[in-house]
């Protein structure tokens, strides 16, 4: 790690203020410090977000839908009974992500914001295009992890367990610099690197993440989440599926399906959910779904298997929101 | 060197070594360390609390598991100034008086190591379990230590340790 | 008197024969009635207070005052000539004390080369330079500011490129050599004649140790004595490759591993960073540390060699007729490769036999051994193929194997067994598991798309140990004992059951005894490796308590008057016609005297085979939608001799077991091919097992002692328990799902390809 220094600012306003360039925001520190001593990232100035008043925990006001704090820890969302109550789908995901400890450490910000796990971008001595190289190592080396789907020059995969989910309930965040405040789309904050963008996501310098919010209308739906490993626990996805819909007399509504590990971004197949509306999610439709998910598919070397697993693993999510 | 005071008030610290008070088993102790230094090596190099290992440094192993605040993080991931006036727990904080942990008795009933270098990370997390899960089941305990690699392999007994130790902390 | 005798030792797989030197006479085998108060008693670890303190000090956990940092520089080339080293800007630094590298180094032999900076470094991760600074941070930087001027050279990492034409030739009669064969009868007859047979071809992909301590060493020189702390198997080992590279006697080396976080056969032996940090040591008067980081663990620290392994087996009349197997290890820059013929070659009785095996040296770091290596990746190979023979022939594979597994003589030697029970095995195994549960085909599993199998495998192994290996038992005036071994506990319980033995041949409490080992200040004794720990060493502190007690009892009928033959040690006390006296009273009466009884190994007999046998019953679910393998059940029946500690003996199992399933389902070594390096070198990409991914295990031993083994009638247990593992798992799947997956481990991506390839899918 470099050197740096270190401030814990106690409100927003001094937060934002203190983010000038060359410094970093911290929050759990679970994959900045990771990112620090591989050398992949060199702040000057470390601005700790945790002493922040108002950033931690979430509320649901009737009628106004969910917010949760940017700086919430993941295992709160994954213990809380009102909140597995309100959106089942945050425990399913949590569940499997990262270890115990790593989710008493990570935040909700931290998650959404955390950067690819390509192996060649991890390893300090590759100067992969991402890094602002010339080359993707991946494309014709070690791919069995990397993407199948809507990837340009660079084939890592989107990471988090807890994106595609909150997506699948069209989850927004609220965005703060010293230049004021916005919201957006929690999916518009993802962009598939490619040209001269070499990020996986759209925040601006200087700006925060501070609260994640989900629609009183989309916490109706029904959501499911399932995700496949290496091995049994502590493992980024090798593909995960989060669905969720509006079931109304069996049939369902507002379908979104949104998959993990298998494009740069977190992958939303629109197509796949049109096909769905209206439908009961019977094993035809589930099945046909399955199949224009991965529709486009480009399989690497070593990462053909994500195919069909993904498609099995899109037909099983969806179905087990009626079964 | 006093601290850079930022503009506005808030306290810029580093990136030379400063004082950082914590409380480590209950006392508190104030380490000189630059803001870089993990709670980690501050703990094993200049408290000499070695009884936490670093394995790899990186929150892919779970042997470096202390608690802070009462919960378990990789001190390998949290930095000793991040942890200024919190309560930091180790291994060498269980035993009181010569007397054993429940959970450090139950690993020792139970065989639950072999080479002992993942035992303090495994215990710690049982012990934060144990916290509020008194008498946990099996799963509870696999679920608390699915983090905390055992090269050894003493999965199954690590397991039976943690639900013995709740029933025993019954009695 | 004193004598020299010959003696038959087998080391992971290789039979030798050495000469020892003893004096007296041996014991003979230790009861077995039940009666023993330590023996086959479950005893919790003597040290264990110290582990789950934090007390117990690891090479790691030492911090001398004054100390200093020693890093190494490695090469990011896969093979390159290093033609100038520019070290100015690092030893600029404030807080560098020096550097080492080839240019600046003096001849320091290691493992066949005379230096330990190679002119022309052969893998990634190879050492090119060591720098010592005051604190790790400095010596880390200081690291990045070494300038290398490398030639780069053509390089092959991968096995299978390596035996192709195109490779570059990395030794000048090639990158393949053979390193061993078997052959008995005609097994091209054999497999002209048979009714059936399989020509298969198995892979195993290469396996990291990744013992959670890495390898380190912290070295102090006083000027006269070089005393280093090291994580390893072999105290002794680490002093002789110390002798040879610095030219010191041994008189003036010591070495000490008081407790060592794992090493699974890579720390077998001295490294090149004890030999960098014992040079800084002597070059600056002050301690020296050298801990490798997890990256380096993974680089340059050992590995179990992938390998390629081409099976042919003939079966005529339900009966396994030949076995040709040819097998090809990538050695990386080893200079040996483990065999996997082995279990080819001695498991079975099969008449017609042909093995050969060959060493492929490619661009990747060494191997070293491995728990077992070479015999796990040969029994996963040859245990997979006779389930497909058996399948083949329409014979049950559990049956087939009875069939061959009762020869009472080693295949190759023709020396009997001096003791087995495979069949005891596979009895008690077969039942555990239900095997008659088992139907070809498997069974439907627990959900949709599940299917479930059972599936075996066995294991051969030696594990007898041997000479040499010694002990001392001092006895103070207080009664207190001290034992001291040449052996160190490497996490497998070592000290408690030398304290055990200890205990029970004198007469004194366990409590009593104090075991010190892991100290090259002490007798010698063997390397922590090849199952051999307990077989080797426990007959010589079985000896030395025998020694100790009798100069006891002959002290206690001087003090007491009391003729010898009426004396008795039990428990601690002097025992004489229902009195007790404790034995600090009876020696209080000589305070200050010391009772030293001496113990050493004596000789295998050299017309036996000395192996421990075991079988694995692996039940499993595979969900053939998504190649996941849910691994239920094992169980692991053992014939390993006399057990000494169940309770530790146990734990041994199902650590094997537990690495077993990581090497059968998802460890694997990953390197990128054009730039030779490790993708995987760290422990999320290398998934070793977590406790979710641990079954039920069930471990029942056969507990019957080898009297024609030693004294104590006890065998080793290391290695047996991995052995087996994965070729159980990979049978089981095969019967669950009718696809055979012929390379381990069976990732997602391997099942689902052979999931499709046999056109399954329900
Ligand atoms: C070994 C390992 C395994 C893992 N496995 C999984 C897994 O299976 N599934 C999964 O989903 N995740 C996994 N993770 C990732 C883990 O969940 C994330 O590292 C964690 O959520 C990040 O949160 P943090 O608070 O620690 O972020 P930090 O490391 O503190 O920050 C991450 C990034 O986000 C920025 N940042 C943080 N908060 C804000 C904010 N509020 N506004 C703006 N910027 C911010 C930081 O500047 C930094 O660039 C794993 C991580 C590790 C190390
Ligand atoms: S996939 Fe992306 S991060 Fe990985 S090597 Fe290619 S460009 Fe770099
Ligand atoms: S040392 Fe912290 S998780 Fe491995
Ligand atoms: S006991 Fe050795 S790693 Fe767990």
């Amino acid at each position: 790690m470099n050197a740096f220094s270190y401030v814990r600012p106690r409100t927003l306003s001094d937060g934002l203020r203190l983010l000038r360039s060359g410094a970093s925001a911290l929050a759990g520190g679970t994959d900045l410090l990771g990112l620090m001593k591989d050398g992949l990232a060199r702040p000057e100035l470390l601005v700790d977000l945790t002493g922040i008043e108002g950033l931690r925990g979430w509320s649901r006001a009737k009628g106004k839908g969910l917010r949760i704090g940017a700086l919430t820890p993941l295992v709160e969302l994954e213990e809380a009974e009102e909140l597995h109550r309100a959106m089942p789908i945050l425990r399913e995901s949590l569940r499997d992500a990262a270890t115990l400890q790593l989710r008493t450490m990570g935040t909700v910000g931290g998650n959404l914001l955390q950067r690819n796990r390509c192996w060649y971008f991890r390893d300090q001595a590759t100067a992969c295009w991402l890094k602002g190289g010339t080359k993707c190592f991946a494309v014709e080396g070690e791919n069995r992890l990397h993407a199948i789907l809507g990837a340009h020059e660079c084939v890592a995969v989107a990471p988090s367990d807890l994106v595609p989910a909150l997506i699948a309930y069209d989850a927004e965040i609220a965005l703060a610099s010293s230049r004021g405040r916005r919201t957006m789309k929690l999916a518009d904050l993802y962009v598939a690197p490619h040209g001269r963008e070499r990020r996986e996501h759209v925040l601006r310098p200087g700006e925060l993440i501070t609260e994640v919010r989900v629609s009183e209308s989309a916490l109706a739906r029904k959501g499911a989440f399932q995700k496949a490993m290496e091995r049994k626990a502590w493992s980024f996805a090798l593909v995960s599926v989060a669905a969720a819909a509006r079931i109304e007399r069996g049939v369902a509504r507002d379908v979104r399906l949104v998959l993990g590990g298998v494009a740069p971004i977190p992958w939303r197949v629109v197509a796949a959910e049109r096909g769905l509306e209206g439908s009961g999610f019977d094993e035809a439709a589930c099945a046909e779904a399955a199949d224009r998910a991965l529709q486009g598919a480009a399989p690497l070397r070593d990462n053909g298997y994500k195919l069909p697993l993904a498609r099995e693993l899109v037909r099983r999510t969806l179905r087990s929101l009626v079964v | 060197m006093p601290p850079t005071i930022d503009r506005r008030g808030a306290a810029l610290r580093g990136p030379s070594a400063v004082d950082v008070a914590l409380e480590v088993n209950g006392e508190r102790v104030v380490v000189h360390v630059p803001p870089r230094r993990t709670l980690l090596d501050a703990l094993r190099e200049q408290l000499g609390l070695t009884g936490t290992k670093k394995v790899c440094d990186e929150g892919t192993c779970g042997a470096c598991t202390v608690l802070v605040d009462g919960r378990p993080v990789y001190s390998c991931l949290t930095l000793a100034i991040a942890c200024e006036n919190r309560r930091v727990e180790t291994i060498e904080g269980l035993a009181k008086d010569g007397e054993l942990h429940p959970v450090q008795r139950a690993f020792v009933d139970t065989d639950a190591f072999q080479c002992g270098f993942c035992t303090p990370g495994q215990v710690m997390s049982i012990v934060a379990l144990l916290r509020t899960v008194p008498q946990p089941t099996e799963d509870d305990v696999k679920r608390a230590v699915a983090g905390n690699l055992c090269r050894c392999g003493a999965y199954p007994n690590i397991v039976a340790a943690g639900v013995s130790a709740g029933r025993r902390k019954r009695t | 008197m004193t004598r020299i005798l010959k003696s038959i030792e087998e080391f992971e797989g290789e039979v030798s024969e050495s000469l020892v030197i003893v004096d007296g006479h041996d014991l003979p085998p230790a009861r077995h009635d039940g009666g023993s108060p330590e023996i086959g008693r479950s005893r919790r670890r003597i040290d264990a207070t110290q582990r789950v303190t934090g007390r117990a000090r690891y090479t790691q956990d030492l911090y001398l005052a004054g100390m200093l940092h020693a890093r190494i520089l490695r090469s990011p080339h896969a093979r390159a000539r290093v033609r100038r080293i520019d070290t100015k800007r690092a030893e600029a630094l404030p807080g560098v004390r020096g550097v080492l590298h080839r240019f600046n180094t003096p001849k320091t032999p290691f493992r066949g080369d005379d230096v330990i900076f190679r002119e022309e470094v052969r893998f990634v991760g190879e050492e090119v330079c060591a720098v010592a600074a005051d604190d790790e941070d400095t010596a880390r930087e200081a690291l990045a500011l070494i300038e290398v001027d490398y030639e780069r050279l053509p390089h092959v990492v991968d096995l299978e490129e390596a035996l192709g034409d195109v490779a570059p030739q990395l030794e000048s009669d090639g990158n393949v050599s053979e390193s061993g064969s078997h052959k008995r009868g005609d097994t091209k007859r054999a497999l002209k004649e048979a009714d059936v047979a399989v020509d298969v071809t198995y892979r195993t992909s290469t396996q990291l140790h990744n013992a959670l301590e890495t390898h380190g060493a912290v070295a102090l020189y006083d000027g006269e004595m070089l005393t280093v702390w090291e994580s390893t198997q072999h105290v002794f080992g680490v002093r002789t490759g110390l002798k040879n590279a610095l030219k010191l006697p041994y008189s003036r080396i010591r070495v000490i591993c008081d407790y060592m976080g794992g090493g699974f056969g890579a720390k077998n032996g001295v490294g090149k960073y004890t030999i960098v940090a014992s040079l800084f040591a002597m070059r600056f008067g002050k301690a020296v540390r050298c801990v490798l980081t997890r990256d380096e663990e993974n680089l340059a620290a050992g590995n179990r060699s992938a390998t390629l392994q081409q099976l042919r087996l003939g079966a005529k009349g339900g009966r396994i007729t030949a076995i040709e197997h040819t097998s090809w290890s990538n050695s990386g820059q080893g200079k040996w490769i483990a065999n996997p013929t082995g279990p080819t070659n001695t498991l079975y009785e099969v008449a017609n036999v042909n093995t050969r095996s060959y060493k492929v040296v490619t661009n990747a770091g060494s191997l070293s051994a491995f728990r077992a290596p070479g015999y796990v990746e040969g029994a996963f190979a040859l245990e997979s193929a006779i389930d497909e023979l058996a399948e083949a022939a329409g014979v049950d594979p559990l049956t087939l194997r009875r069939r061959h597994a009762g020869a009472g003589k080693d295949p190759i030697t023709g020396n009997r067994y001096s003791d087995k029970h495979l069949l005891e095995c596979y009895r008690i195994g077969a039942k555990e598991i239900g095997w008659d549960r088992r139907r070809a085909g498997g069974t439907r599993g627990s959900a949709p798309h599940r299917r479930r199998g059972i599936g075996m495998a066995s294991q051969i192994w030696g594990g007898g140990g041997g000479p040499p290996a010694y002990a001392t038992v001092h006895v103070d005036p207080d009664g207190s004992v001290v034992l001291t071994a040449g052996t160190q506990d490497i996490g497998t319980g070592t000290r408690t059951v030398l304290a055990q033995i200890c205990a029970d041949e004198l007469g004194v409490e366990l409590d009593d005894v104090r075991v010190q080992i892991g100290d090259s200040a002490g007798p010698f004794g063997p390397m922590s490796a090849g199952s051999m720990t307990l077989a080797s060493v426990g007959p010589a502190v079985r000896l030395a308590a025998h020694d100790a007690r009798e100069q006891l009892l002959g002290a206690a009928a001087g003090v007491l008057e009391t003729p010898k033959a009426e004396l008795r040690l039990e428990a601690g006390a002097i025992v004489s016609k229902g009195a007790r006296t404790p034995l600090g009273e009876v020696l209080g009466k000589v305070d200050n005297n010391t009772v030293i009884g001496k113990g050493i190994r004596f000789p295998n007999a050299d017309d036996l085979a000395q192996k421990t046998f075991s079988a694995q019953f692996a039940e499993v679910e595979v969900d053939v939608r998504t190649g996941e393998i849910f691994v239920e059940r094992i169980v692991a029946a053992l014939d390993v001799g006399r057990i000494v500690n169940p309770l530790t003996a146990a734990s041994q199992v199902e650590g094997g077991v537990i690495q077993g399933i990581g090497f059968a389902l998802s460890e694997e070594r990953i390197v990128d091919r054009a730039l030779g390096r490790v993708m995987s070198g760290n422990l999320e990409g290398y998934k070793v097992p977590t406790v979710k991914d641990v079954p039920t295990i069930v471990v029942k031993f056969v507990d019957r002692p080898d009297r024609r083994a030693n004294n104590l009638g006890a065998k080793g247990l290391g290695e047996p328990p991995i052995i087996p593992t994965a070729a159980a798992i990979a049978n089981a799947v095969a019967n669950a799902t009718g696809a055979r997956v012929r390379h381990s481990p069976l990732t997602r991506a391997r099942v689902l390809e052979a999931l499709a390839l046999a056109g399954i899918r329900d």
